[in-house]
Formats: C-alpha cells, structure tokens, sequence
C-alpha cells in the first residue's frame, strides 16, 4: 500500500517532466526573460538578452522529444515549420540557425560553462549547475 | 572539363582557405516530375513527356565563418534544365557593422519579390513552384553590395535592405531570351512583421540594354529603319540605357493555421518596345497539422506600346514588322493553381500542383501537373 502511494507521484512527476520544459541559463545569468524574448532568441531575432548581454542560444536535435515541445511552446510553430523558416534565412545568408546538441545532459554542460548560452530542457532534467529562467507549460 | 576543373579549385580554396574557421555546408534539392496534360500543351517547360529534369535541382552552400564579424558565403547550385551544370549562384562575403547591420558584397539575389530570396529552397514555401506570373523577369541575381539591416519598430519586427549592382546576362523579353545588361541598380526593399502578419515593399530602378541580334545587329530591323529615315522610331523602340522601375508590394498572414500570400508587382523599362508589366497572385492554404492543400490564382497582363506605331501607316512597307514586334509582347494570362504539401520527413516535404494557364492573347489554355520532393540538408 505505502509502495502504491509511492508511486502516484512518482509517475506524476515523470509526466509533468515530459510535458513541460524548463528554460535555462547560466546561473551567473540574471535577465529577466518572457516566453516572447525566448521566442525572438530563438529565431535569431534578437542576438542579447533584455540587459544587453549577447546571448548564444542552444538548440536540441529533432530526435530528443523535448524540441518539439520547445518549437511548439516557445517558438508557436511545429518542427518542420522552424526548419522552413531557417532554411529562408541560411540560404540567403540572413541567419545561422543555434546550434544543435545531442542530448539534454550536453546542453546542461554547455549551459554551464557558459554565461551567455541559454537552452531548455525537460523540467525533470534540471540540475542545480543551470538557472531555470522559465518554465513552459 | 577546365570549368569543372576551375570550380574544383576554387571549392578547395574557399575550403582551405579557412581551415581555421568554423565552416557550415548545408544543402537543398528538389526532384521533380512533371508533364503537361494534353499533347497540345506546354507550359513552364513541360511538354506531354514526362520530365524529371525540367525543374529539379540541387544546391550546396559553403558558409566560412572568418572570426570578427566578417563570413563568406558561396552556393553551387545545378539545374536539371541546364544539363545539372553547376554554377555559382551566389558568392559573396558578409560583414555585421552591429548586431542589426549587415554588410553582404559579390554575386547576390535581387531583393524583387518576397520569395527571391529562397526561390530555388523549395522546402520554404508551400508551393511547388513560385508563381510564374508574378516571378518572371527572367533574372534573379546581381554582382553588387546591400545593407541589411533588421530591428524592432514598437511590436513590429522590421527588415530593411539597400542593394546597388550590375548585371550582366539572360533576360525575359516576352517568351524570348535576351542578352541583357542593367547598369546602375539601386534599390530598397522593407518588410514589416508582426505576429504571423507581415507586409513588404520594394522598389528598384536601373538602366537596361537589351541585345537582340535580329533587332540590333548592322542588318538587323532598327538598322534598316534608320536606313528608311525612321531613327526616331528605331530610337523608340531600341533598349540602349533605358530607364527602368520595378515596383513590388505583398502581405502574408499565417494565423490559426490559415495562409495567405499575395504580390502584385509593375515593371517598366521606358522608351522601348518593352511592354509594361503588371502582375499579381493571391494564395490561400490551410495547415492541417503535416498536410498543406492550397489555391492560388495568378495574373499576367503586359500591355503593348501600340503607341510606338500609331503615326506609321498602315500600308507602310515597315508596319508589320514594327506593329507585329510591339504586340509580340502583348500578354494576358491568368492561371490557376491546385496542390498540396505534405511534411512526410523532418527535412522533407512531398508536393503535388496542378497548373491552369488561361492565356487570351494566344487564345489557348495549357495546363501542367508537377510532383515532387523539396529537400534540406
């Protein structure tokens, strides 16, 4: 009975893990930062974070789960949709798209390392190395 | 052989060059088949075979990231209407002034349209091909420098270019190809964005020359006139660094997965027999979540310079060759569109379009079917 009382929030919490994702940046990093600021770092809009500093968004590959929520949550547009708005912008020399990562622990690392990167993970996959700056619901 | 040679070369080169710069390469194609559905028709290239080649291509870019703000960027891009030849597209080198300001200098994309940009990626838009009627000067590209400059004007996110150049090379003259050169380009273009709504408007101007041989060669029809006393008239109709304008204005909207496109564009080219060009299309999609269909409907309308020839009598010897060359370029054709895109690949997009032509100069109607793949790598 105490082992199935256990597991109730337990498999509460892997879902809410799956479902959201946690934006993060470095912890040194003291910007405050809407889901619309995300958005424009996101695609290359804006190029600092609102105090100015420059910001060097860390993207995800398309096979971890979590980018599509990402793409869906932050950026209001589908994987695919992002790639077809990146591809406007490299083959005309307008844009590099951020740079990708394999993995949810390589963006944590790169994250922090580094003050001016900002990335996302799963909620579930943040460790206190990082600053969750928002979380996306 | 030596050109492949000299292209082998330079690719080395842009490579090695930059041994210690970050480089990026990345790629897109589109393979394509298509065939006109009568044997009667033919339109966009296509007859009643099937053709794989017309409109497919492939493209590789090289992007060398310098250090200190300044890249180089080259794209090879090889058609299958041109035997797969390989050219360079584009070359040129970019340098950030700011965060907002872009310097881009060598071989560039005129800014003309909404789609100039990345016409050949057909991965970024819905259709299978841009709209024919609207995107058909015959030439996209110049040698020159822009300023690119982007920034956010209140809730508006707004992209400015200023673009100066030359070019030198094919253009459209009615269904024919000239030898064109346009001099003194100068140019803006300025698009305004703002939560899937975006506006854009450009303006370019510029002096044309266009060589026709059987127009301007020393037996050709002007040099005859002028042997008849008619130089005025041959003045007229010649294309020797001739004023020219394009004018272009277009919206899109892309909310709740509703997608509409439309560009109406006007070009001139004056004190030739050129005929000015108005053209428009206006594009409806819808997004069910991996599956695109859309309409579009396009419209040509070139107006002769009837003018040119109104004090020539009739029963001059010189009237049909000069009456028949002005209305040559008379043109109006509207087309419809039906296709469809499907997201079937994270990197891919399978596309079908069917085309109809109506065009009421020539009194007949063509009508193609294309289907393909558009992809990015």
């Amino acid at each position: 009975m105490l082992k199935k009382l256990i597991l109730i929030p337990a498999l509460t919490l892997s879902f809410m893990a799956f479902a959201n994702v946690a934006v993060i940046v470095h912890p040194s990093n003291a910007a405050a930062l809407s889901q619309d600021d995300i958005n424009k770092i996101f695609t290359g809009r804006a190029k600092s974070f609102t105090d100015g500093k420059a910001a060097e968004p860390v993207n995800l590959a398309e096979a971890v789960a979590v980018r599509a929520d990402f793409d869906q949550k932050a950026l209001g547009r589908s994987s695919s949709q992002m790639k077809a708005y990146w591809s406007k912008l490299v083959f005309t020399g307008k844009g590099t798209p951020p740079k990708e990562l394999a993995s949810e622990q390589e963006v944590l690392d790169a994250v922090a390392k580094n003050p001016a990167a900002i990335g996302y993970v799963s909620s579930g996959a943040v460790t206190g190395s990082v600053k969750v700056a928002l979380t996306l619901n | 052989m030596l050109k492949r040679k000299l292209l082998a070369l330079t690719i080395a080169a842009v490579v090695s060059g930059a041994s210690h710069a970050a480089i990026d390469i990345n790629g897109f194609a589109s393979i394509k088949g298509g065939m006109a559905l009568s044997s009667d028709d033919s339109l966009y290239g296509y007859d009643d075979n099937f053709s794989f080649k017309n409109e497919s291509l492939a493209a590789l870019q090289v992007k060398s990231d310098l250090g200190d703000k300044l890249s180089v960027t080259a794209q090879l891009l090889g058609r299958g209407a041109d035997d797969w030849e390989v050219k360079f597209e584009w070359a040129f080198l970019s340098y950030d002034l700011t965060d907002n300001l872009r310097v881009n200098a060598g071989r560039l994309r005129t800014p003309f349209y909404k789609y100039s940009d990345f016409r050949d990626v057909g991965y970024a838009y819905d259709w299978s091909r841009v709209p024919q009627s609207v995107y058909g000067l015959g030439f996209d590209n110049i040698e020159g420098a822009s300023l690119y400059h982007t920034t956010t004007l209140g809730n508006f996110d707004s992209s400015l270019q200023f673009i100066v150049g030359s070019y030198d090379g094919d253009a459209a003259i009615g269904s024919a190809i000239a030898d064109a050169q346009i001099e003194n380009i100068t140019g803006v273009a300025w698009e305004l964005g703002q939560d899937g709504y975006s506006f854009r408007m450009a303006y370019l101007i510029g002096k044309t020359t266009f060589y026709v041989g059987q127009l301007d060669s020393p037996t050709g029809l002007y040099a005859q006139l002028s042997a008849f006393g008619l130089g005025a008239l041959a003045k007229k109709m010649d294309i020797v660094d001739e004023s020219s304008s394009f004018a272009g204005v277009g919206f899109n909207i892309d909310k709740n997965d509703w997608v509409v496109v439309s560009e109406i564009t006007k070009a001139k080219v004056e004190d030739s027999f050129i005929s000015d060009q108005e053209s428009y299309y206006i594009s409806v999609g819808h997004r069910f979540d991996t599956i695109t269909p859309y309409v579009s409907f396009e419209k040509e309308d070139n107006k002769a310079k009837t003018e040119i020839y109104a004090g020539v009598p009739t029963a001059s010897p010189i009237f049909a060759p000069v009456a028949g060359l002005v209305n040559s370029l008379e043109s109006e054709r509207n087309s419809i569109n039906v296709g469809v895109r499907y997201d079937f690949h994270p990197s891919a997009a399978f596309k079908a379009q069917y085309t109809n032509a109506d065009n009421k100069t020539a009194n007949r109607k063509d009508s193609v079917v294309v289907v393909g793949v558009d992809l990015v790598f």
